[in-house]
């Protein structure tokens, strides 16, 4: 076991006074070979100090099993008046709106005898005990951690209105989220690590350095030119949903707002860290990653308590929490609902079966198939080649008039005429980006790492399976991200029908 | 989600939502924290919809002496972690502050664990139930008066004792990777309890479960072991367990079975050292499930607690007989899952030191002891168990036509081998730490002795006994009960 070392001595010293003297059970089993043996290691003992007393059969006529007690609660019992997706709604409808988990939702169904409409009506009446954690407590419970490890008794000291069963239930929920670092930290790191020139990591993440590089070039874009819908302040470079024009800028209502109390610009530190005044390199030290913005006003509304108008209601989470906890709530619901999709894509992946797509396919007469290219066919080329690369089966599969062989000598001979390696660069480029943006989107959130990771390998070796690449298809889709992008540049075709 | 029915029970799952808040201490690979999350994957599931959920009672001092001696209970009753110092000789009386901590609701946890597995016996004795669960059980090194290995009060032997009132023969089956030597020690000598463990065997806790240890007195032939090798792949088990529990099934014919389903033999855990996937080590459950006999399920070991849960929740999934989906639905614990964030395991690629010749050996070996049962092969067609539930027949072909997914499928899971560090576990908890060092002792001779195999017991007739002891009782099933 684990605590061998420490275990040993103890455990031999015990056991040595352990075997009862009968020793072993079995006289007949090879006796003399039993002397061979000098320790007569861990034996089952015989004797009235080891056995369990088996108690008397009782017989039929005498049993009342009606009478005997369950020795336990019944919390939930299965119903079949109510139809799974019915179930499914109610309890996504509890979850979501009233805060209850899975099991309390369908507690309150089984307390009102599986009657769903009165248990729906009900559910408003009750809200579940509120996490009694605080961000005090949770901050304090990190640093204890750090400093005590899991001795869950040192850290009770630090928070003594804690029962230890409370400290472990938290440190299990806690401890996987807690690698859900910030991207911001993420991205901050790969800039230190490239400014300083050493290089944490210099061969280890190759896309780090790289990868950030091309991200400050596109962000500076991005924030040059207000890409997407939102206003930019002029001032604090944020955006927001409103500027207020004053003084030839464009103002947020912070900005805003300093800007009438003082008379004068508000100095420039905004949320996005320490800039200080003027020093421009400081500036871009903390830039948000690609497609991450902070909607200034959400920073507003957080570090705003409760609106001046309102009565401080004690017991009442301010603004911020709540725009935190729907925010966490909608990102649980769409990872959720990630994989539901999967659960049913793979559902129908084994109805539809191995071979099941097949049969449905337009059946092509191989005669088709000519080494001669037509005018048409070399446009499709050239647009596959733009969308596959140098993956000559699958465009030979697109074609579906040409082997691979063909698409190979087509490659070869039209190189220069189409400018086909231009054509290539730009298909990598785009696919580069599409891993980058992947990679970004989904390290925000810890889970879907394994979906970024299968991405790399969907695009860097064609020759992972089918299925998993339609999974990271499927995945793209789902977490928003242009299908057409994430799909992996082997998907052949044929795969289209099944989804 | 694709739920296909195969063989409908009437499930009852045993679980109180504390029981995940005990913590043995700092390094110690055993983690109630795995019932909960098996409980949360179930949840998400929608199993837990589909069956009877029980919060047991606490059991009382009273219920855990009806095994343990007195002095023992009154000893885990009083001690925390406070007062240790106070306990010194008794707590090595006991067996208790090394691999068994005192750690904080010690007490509480062994009365939830062995509550659960006596009301589950008790539902199974009332009838009102087929199968019944307690993951938070399974604690099978405890001994009368003495804690090992884990485990404190021995919940197993307290269930058999509970069905021992209303059968006359129960039947113990313990797949953990170690010996359940607690749970044979307490029935060595009696022959209404058969237990048969199946286990790693030489220099590997707890060192008992040696082949030719069978019993006792009465018992004599009523303990049987299956001394294993590491590596043991689904398929070796698979060859082993189906004869192996055929024959007892055929030759003891219980009238209950209670399965132990220790998730340490699945393939990377942090202790254990088998090679089976979470689909092999279910496979054992469903075979038991068909032969219809009121069916306890209890937890045990399983030190790689993603794996435990994935384990657990799939072996709920196949005693209610329903199908579930690979991927594994969003739940709280989700991240634990990663990367793959499937329900299902590849094995690694390690070496089976298990051959084909010895299982064999083994197998016909054991065949030698099981006919020396006063029941013996014969007498076939005998008493039907009186309250064995037979409505399996007309569903037979259908569950071996979806008990493997497509090849698809197979492919689909991704190996995630260089990944058992254990990403949820504490650094400390290398493996290679595991072994527990028995005293020096010689390996079995059973290489060198001659072996007997007996022309009726070929291992190709083996093969199909499952089916052809469910074909028995089918054709028993009209017979009047015979008590």
């Amino acid at each position: 076991m684990v605590l061998a070392e420490r275990s040993n001595d103890v455990r031999n010293g015990k056991r040595s006074r352990g075997p009862s003297p009968n020793g072993h059970g079995s006289p007949d089993s090879s006796s003399d070979e039993e002397n061979v043996v000098p320790f007569a290691a861990e034996k089952i003992r015989v004797g009235r100090d080891y056995q369990a007393v088996c108690p008397e059969l009782e017989p039929v006529e005498a049993r009342r099993p009606d009478l005997i007690s369950d020795r336990a609660l019944l919390v939930w019992s299965p119903t079949t008046e109510i139809a799974d997706i019915k179930l499914d709604e109610y309890i996504t409808t509890a979850k979501e709106k009233y805060g209850y988990n899975g099991e309390q939702a369908l507690g309150m169904l089984f307390w009102h005898k599986h009657d769903l409409n009165r248990a729906s009506l009900d559910l408003a009446n009750f809200t579940p005990f509120p996490d009694e954690w605080t961000v005090e407590d949770k901050v304090l419970f990190e640093q204890a951690f750090q400093f005590h490890g899991k001795s869950f008794h040192r850290i009770r000291q630090m928070l003594p209105d804690k029962s230890i069963a409370s400290l472990v239930k938290y440190y299990y929920s806690w401890k996987k989220t807690r690698a859900r670092t910030s991207l911001m930290d993420v991205v901050g790191e790969g800039r230190n690590a490239a400014s300083s020139g050493s290089g944490k990591k210099e061969s280890g993440t190759t896309s780090e350095p790289g990868g950030s590089d091309k991200e400050s070039d596109n962000d500076e874009k991005g924030e040059g030119g207000g890409e997407g819908a939102g206003k930019w302040c002029s001032v604090c470079g944020i955006q927001c949903t409103h500027t207020t024009p004053h003084n030839s800028h464009k103002l947020c209502q912070a900005c805003l707002v300093h800007a009438r109390r003082t008379g004068t610009m508000r100095p420039l530190c905004g949320p996005s860290g320490r800039r200080g005044p003027g020093s421009k390199q400081q500036r871009f030290k903390h830039r948000l990653p690609r497609g991450i913005y902070i909607n200034h006003d959400d920073l507003v509304a957080m570090a705003t308590g409760p609106q001046p108008g309102e009565l401080p209601q004690p017991g009442l989470i301010n603004q911020g929490e709540a725009i935190l906890k729907s925010m966490d709530r909608e990102i649980i619901s769409l990872k959720r609902q990630v994989q539901q999709n999967k659960q049913q894509l793979s559902a129908m992946k084994r109805k539809v079966g191995d071979t099941g797509v097949e049969d449905y396919r337009p059946g092509e007469p191989p005669a088709k198939i000519n080494s001669r290219w037509t005018n048409d066919e070399l446009l499709m080329a050239v647009t596959a080649v733009r969308k596959y690369g140098r993956d000559f089966q699958a465009i030979a599969e697109t074609l579906g008039t040409k082997t691979e062989a063909h698409v190979r000598s087509f490659f070869i001979s039209y190189r220069r005429r189409y400018n086909l390696d231009a054509v290539v660069r730009e298909h990598e480029a785009e696919r580069g980006n599409t891993h980058h943006i992947q990679a970004g989107t989904t390290s925000t959130e810890s889970a879907d790492t394994a979906d970024s990771s299968n991405a790399k390998n969907g695009t860097a070796s064609p020759t992972t399976s089918k299925d998993e690449k339609t999974e990271v298809d499927s995945e793209g889709v789902a977490l928003g991200a242009s299908a057409e992008q994430g799909g992996p540049p082997t998907t052949p075709p044929k795969h289209k029908p099944s989804k | 989600m694709s739920m296909q029915p195969h063989s409908k029970k009437r499930v009852c799952y045993y679980y109180d939502s504390d029981i995940g808040n005990y913590y043995y201490g700092q390094g110690h690979p055993m983690k109630p924290h795995r019932i909960r999350m098996t409980h949360n994957l179930l949840l998400n599931y929608g199993l837990y919809r589909k069956m009877e959920i029980y919060r047991p009672h606490k059991a009382t001092a009273d219920e855990m002496t009806k095994f343990h001696s007195d002095d023992y209970i009154r000893f885990l009753r009083s001690i925390r972690p406070d007062n240790v110092s106070e306990y010194n000789k008794q707590m090595q009386r006991f067996n208790v502050g090394e691999d068994c901590p005192v750690f904080d609701g010690l007490y509480e946890f062994c009365q939830l664990s062995a509550g659960g597995s006596v009301a589950a016996a008790v539902k199974l004795n009332k009838q009102a139930s087929e199968i019944c669960i307690n993951w938070g059980g399974g604690l099978h090194h405890a001994k009368k008066s003495e804690a090992s290995g884990f485990c404190y009060v021995n919940d197993i032997v307290l269930g058999i004792l509970e069905l021992l009132k209303y059968h006359q023969r129960v039947l113990y089956i313990d797949i953990d990777v170690h010996h359940g030597d607690g749970v044979e020690e307490a029935f060595y000598t009696t022959d209404r309890v058969m237990t048969v463990s199946f286990h790693k065997y030489g220099e590997y806790f707890p060192g008992t479960g040696d082949l030719r240890d069978i019993g006792a007195g009465k018992g004599k032939y009523y303990a049987v072991n299956i001394p294993l090798r590491d590596g043991m792949d689904d398929e070796s088990y698979e060859s082993i367990f189906v004869p192996i529990i055929s024959k007892v099934m055929e030759t003891f014919q219980p009238s209950a079975v209670v399965l132990q389903c220790g998730a340490d033999s699945l393939t990377g855990d942090r202790l254990g050292c088998f090679n089976l996937t979470v689909r092999g080590h279910g496979r054992c459950v469903e075979l038991v499930k068909r032969f219809g006999l009121p069916f306890l399920l209890v937890g045990g070991g399983g030190y790689t607690i993603r794996n435990v849960s994935r384990c657990w929740t799939y072996e709920t999934s196949v005693a209610l007989g329903v199908e579930i989906a690979n991927e594994l639905p969003y739940n709280d614990y989700f991240e634990y899952f990663g990367p793959d964030f499937k329900l299902h395991i590849s094995p690694s690629n390690m070496s089976n030191q298990n051959t084909p010749e010895y299982l064999e050996k083994i197998k016909n070996r054991l065949f030698e002891n099981l006919r020396m049962l006063p029941h013996a092969p014969g007498v076939q067609v005998q008493a039907i168990p009186e309250d064995a539930v037979n409505d399996e027949s007309d569903d037979e072909d259908k569950i071996d036509k979806d008990e493997r997914l497509p090849q698809s499928d197979k492919d689909k899971r991704i190996a995630n081998d260089g990944e058992l560090s254990d990403s949820e576990d504490e650094g400390d908890g290398r493996r290679d730490n595991r072994a527990y060092r028995a005293p020096q002792r010689k390996r079995p001779r059973l290489d060198k002795e001659p072996l007997q195999i007996k022309d009726d017991l070929k291992p190709d007739d083996m093969k199909d006994d499952v089916k052809n002891v469910s074909n028995a009782e089918e054709s028993k099933k009209d017979m009047p009960p015979n008590p």
